[in-house]
């Protein structure tokens, strides 16, 4: 009696027990039924007389108990409402109403629904919503300050949230037999509950025999859930050996494992495993053996993209959040720095909450050491110390995590940056944390240490995309073998890319624009100094664009080159800021050629096509007009996620000389003095 | 992948050159003459001589040309070594009435050596050779240049068309033979996608061209 499950086992024999004596009351088989019911109320006394009886570990509940005792009332009910039923119509049974009390609160509607989430807790169905509540991280941020100014990016916790949400909405997942069964059960209820409402006040036997029902088909739901559920977990785990397996031999070629070869591994068998789960898979395979065509596979893989369940998704979107979440420290406390705009050190107050006491170590060094976790910093060759963990530990809160350390050691460095730039500026912050009087000759170095280590953060984060994409390329790939062909595979990493950069390329960008703060000031200079500049004031030459403002009818030469180049910033996946890049030096082409031809409109037309020395003073007049420091960082940016195939090509042609013309823009307010001679050219 | 090299006509070159020279040498219409499609008027790309691509075949082997024009202007010099980074041969042209743009080729000869080394094919073209009368440089001392610091030089005239193709294809000849020996270096070419950043580039054959063959199961 007293087995693990026992506890349980009494109370449901009994509902078993009066569940089929309702069946046969339902069948009109009264005298069965009377009999079952006498046999229910028997069974549950003589359970809980044995419980009573041994004292020592009461191991039914109190509620359990009492649900008994009320099974076994209305099962008492019940058989008392067969007494003088053979007489008496079946519809009229007015017999036993009195006296009986009726049930005060329906038990089942309160009993059985509240099992059902526990039944369910441990089903894959919980995970769902598991994932889409906030994961907690380790730093708490502090979302609104008050009146303090928010930074436009948002917490990493909320980016998660959203990424989930968005992809929710492509696709619901399939539910369990449990969760089915407690969907049909409140449907079950919502009727019971109707029809209760409808009784007159008077019927209690009704009222009973209808709560009995409802237990009874409730609970027999459930256990059939519960049934095929169990089935259905044994074949998956079957299922998953079988594939871990299958994806065992696969990569059994690729001789001695490493951990990314075991992550590889795992994946795939997550990728075997939702093809056995989705059919699509299988469906846009075959359309590609029969039709291997360049469309179906931008077709097929962004709608892989659109499944939130498939492991490339996930894996997408797990990437994108590490991703994220080192960059939320770094471009969350302000954005990069022109002149004009005023500095927001109340962005700092962001991570007020976990920052104060690590402050007090690192703060207290006085700006010549700091200190952080050696595993995150990447450089150890640096002014910084980057003391292992351990040796920290004494002094940092045990809470501590990675990002943390990072984060107050970025903060750190940025508040004593900008402290005496706003020594009117009432911060709390700053007070608590630098000396005023030792400020004006760390200034510099300060400011030249934060720089360095956002260059070291960049690096980091680069690499870490670089690998993520990699790693997406190569699941995708293996998901999809007809994908691995030269020029699919090119198609493949375009899709996932745009995936991959879209929702980051704001925070990536405003990483860049800090790291290239300094040349995006010299471009902004230099931006406002020949803002009204004629294209032969940065050398274009005489002939390659009209003289006679009428010609052009109010607008500026080159306007079209100026407006296209003028979109980069709106796109947000590198591919197509590269394209816009090759589309505005096309024009710049374009726009030449019609020039030229203006001025020889007389003489025959011969093709002396622009080459180097012309482009780049005019793409350096369409950039200086274009009226975008950003430009700068997002070269930047794009220089570094170009694909190397495109490299030599036209792409990487473009890029290079929009770079050129860049740099000499920002070059340019400093040698203006030797203009006129540069005019001459 | 492993699939490189099956087919007959084995790989890909791609070969990336710069072009430099002086304002007026004239290598524009250098590049323009070579890349001049008897059959087709329109055969300057839609970045006209800035940028410029040719697809040969070289002993059986293909061989795509990237030629990166630059500009010659003194400004704009500091920003050459973004251009000529990865590049596997560069032609430096002067103009052979023009002592000063000969000067020029030694000052970019020198650069070329100091950041890519000795792996770069270097070319150094006297153009104008039609306006030989006015030759303000000897032949003597370009070519004894030429050999002293590993290039080789070649004269030409845009006008006339001479020289040009003969220029090219030495070029491409001797940038195949550069990979190769690189690739023995490697090891057969194992790792080649490692380096591929820098240096010859080596794509395995596209099925582009044929939509029908090597998709998919290329069993």
């Amino acid at each position: 009696m007293a087995s693990a499950d026992s506890n349980t086992k009494p109370l449901q024999t009994a509902m078993k027990m009066a569940k089929a004596a309702i069946q046969l009351d339902g069948g009109n088989r009264h005298k069965e039924a009377y009999c079952e019911y006498l046999r229910t109320i028997n069974y549950i006394s003589h359970a809980l007389l044995e419980e009573a009886a041994s004292q020592k570990d009461r191991e039914m509940a109190a509620v359990e108990e009492e649900r008994m005792l009320r099974l076994a009332e209305q099962c008492l009910e019940r058989a008392k409402s067969f007494i003088g039923r053979s007489a008496d119509p079946p519809d009229a049974t007015p017999a036993c109403t009195s006296g009986l009390p009726g049930l005060p609160e329906p038990p089942p509607a309160a009993a059985l629904p509240t099992t059902i989430p526990a039944v369910s807790a441990g089903s894959p169905v919980q995970a769902e919503q598991k994932v889409t509540s906030p994961k907690k991280s380790g730093h708490r941020r502090v979302l609104s300050d008050g009146g303090g100014e928010l930074s436009p990016f948002l917490p990493p916790e909320v980016f998660q949230r959203l990424q989930t949400v968005a992809s929710q909405d492509t696709s619901r997942k399939e539910l369990t037999p449990i969760e089915e069964a407690s969907r049909l059960n409140q449907k079950l209820k919502a009727n019971y509950e109707a029809r209760l409402a409808r009784l007159a006040p008077g019927q209690a036997y009704q009222k009973t025999s209808l709560t009995l029902s409802l237990q009874r088909q409730m609970m027999e739901n459930l256990i059939i859930a519960k049934a095929r559920q169990d089935a259905l977990q044994r074949k998956m785990e079957e299922r998953r050996l079988r594939l871990q397996e299958e994806a065992n031999r696969r990569f059994a070629a690729s001789g001695a494992m490493t951990a990314e070869d075991q992550e590889q591994r795992i994946l795939y068998t997550n990728v075997l495993e939702y093809e056995q789960d989705h059919d699509w898979p299988k469906q846009w395979k075959a359309h590609m053996k029969e039709n291997p065509d360049a469309t179906l596979v931008s077709d097929l893989v962004s709608y892989l993209l659109s499944q939130s369940d498939h492991p490339v998704v996930k894996l997408l979107r797990k990437h994108q959040y590490r991703v994220y979440n080192k960059l939320y420290p770094l471009v969350s406390k302000g954005l990069p720095q022109s002149p004009a705009l005023p500095l927001r050190p109340s962005h700092s107050i962001h991570n007020l909450l976990h920052s104060d006491a690590q402050w007090k170590s690192v703060g207290s060094v006085g700006g010549q050491s700091f200190t952080a976790d050696s595993s995150i910093s990447p450089s150890r060759s640096q002014n910084l110390h980057y003391d292992n963990q351990d040796t920290e530990e004494s002094h940092t809160p045990a809470t501590v995590d990675r990002e943390n350390s990072f984060e107050d050691l970025e903060q750190f460095l940025t508040q004593l940056d900008w402290a005496p730039l706003h020594s009117s500026i009432e911060d709390a912050d700053l007070g608590l944390t630098c000396d005023p009087s030792e400020q004006p000759e760390q200034d510099e170095d300060v400011q030249e240490l934060e720089i360095r280590a956002l260059k070291e953060h960049l690096k980091a984060i680069v690499k870490d995309i670089h690998i993520a994409i990699d790693q997406l390329l190569s699941l995708c790939l293996l998901s999809f073998e007809c994908l691995n062909t030269a020029s699919f595979k090119d198609l493949c990493l375009a899709s996932i890319e745009e995936a991959f950069f879209t929702p980051l390329w704001s925070a990536l960008v405003a990483l860049f624009r800090k790291v290239h703060g300094e040349r995006e000031q010299a471009f902004e200079i230099s931006m406002k100094l020949y803002q009204d500049a004629s294209p032969g004031d940065v050398g274009v030459p005489l002939k390659l664009f009209p003289q006679n403002p009428d010609v052009l009818q109010g607008s500026c030469p080159y306007e079209s080159a100026v407006q296209e180049l003028k979109l980069l910033v709106q796109d947000c996946c590198p591919q197509r800021k590269l394209e816009c890049i090759v589309r505005t030096l096309r024009l710049i082409c374009a726009c030449a050629e019609d020039y030229r031809c203006l001025h020889e409109a007389d003489s025959a037309p011969q093709t002396a096509a622009i080459g180097a020395d012309d482009l780049l003073p005019i793409l350096s007049f369409v950039a200086l007009r274009c009226q975008c420091p950003q430009l700068v960082a997002e070269c930047a940016a794009l220089e570094e996620f170009i694909h190397e195939g495109y490299l030599i090509g036209e792409e990487g042609y473009c890029l290079t000389s929009m770079q050129s013309a860049l740099a000499f823009v920002e070059s340019l307010h400093m040698g203006r003095a030797d203009l006129p001679a540069d005019k001459l050219l | 992948m492993a699939a490189a090299g099956a087919g007959g006509g084995g790989r890909t070159y791609s070969f990336k050159v710069v072009l430099l020279g002086e304002g007026c040498v004239g290598k524009t219409s250098l590049v323009l003459r070579y890349c001049e499609n008897k059959f087709n008027d329109k055969h300057i790309t839609t970045l006209q001589a800035s940028f410029l691509t040719k697809k040969l075949n070289i002993t059986g082997k293909r061989v795509n040309l990237a030629i990166w024009d630059t500009a010659g202007q003194e400004r704009f010099h500091a920003l050459g070594p973004i251009y000529y980074r990865d590049s596997n041969g560069a032609i430096l042209v002067y103009d052979i009435t023009d002592e000063d743009s000969f000067q020029k080729v030694k000052n970019w000869v020198k650069e070329l050596r100091k950041m890519l080394g000795n792996e770069i094919c270097l070319c150094i073209v006297g153009n104008k050779i039609d306006l030989d009368k006015d030759r303000h440089v000897s032949v003597e001392e370009a070519e004894s240049y030429a050999e002293s610091v590993g290039a080789k030089h070649y004269h030409t005239s845009a006008k006339l068309n001479k020289g040009i193709e003969e220029l090219f294809l030495d070029l491409c000849k001797r940038m195949m033979e550069t990979a190769q020996a690189e690739e023995r270096v490697k090891g057969n070419g194992a790792s080649q996608s490692a380096s591929s950043r820098r240096g010859v580039q080596i794509v395995d054959d596209e099925p582009q061209a044929t939509p029908a063959g090597g998709c998919c199961s290329s069993g």
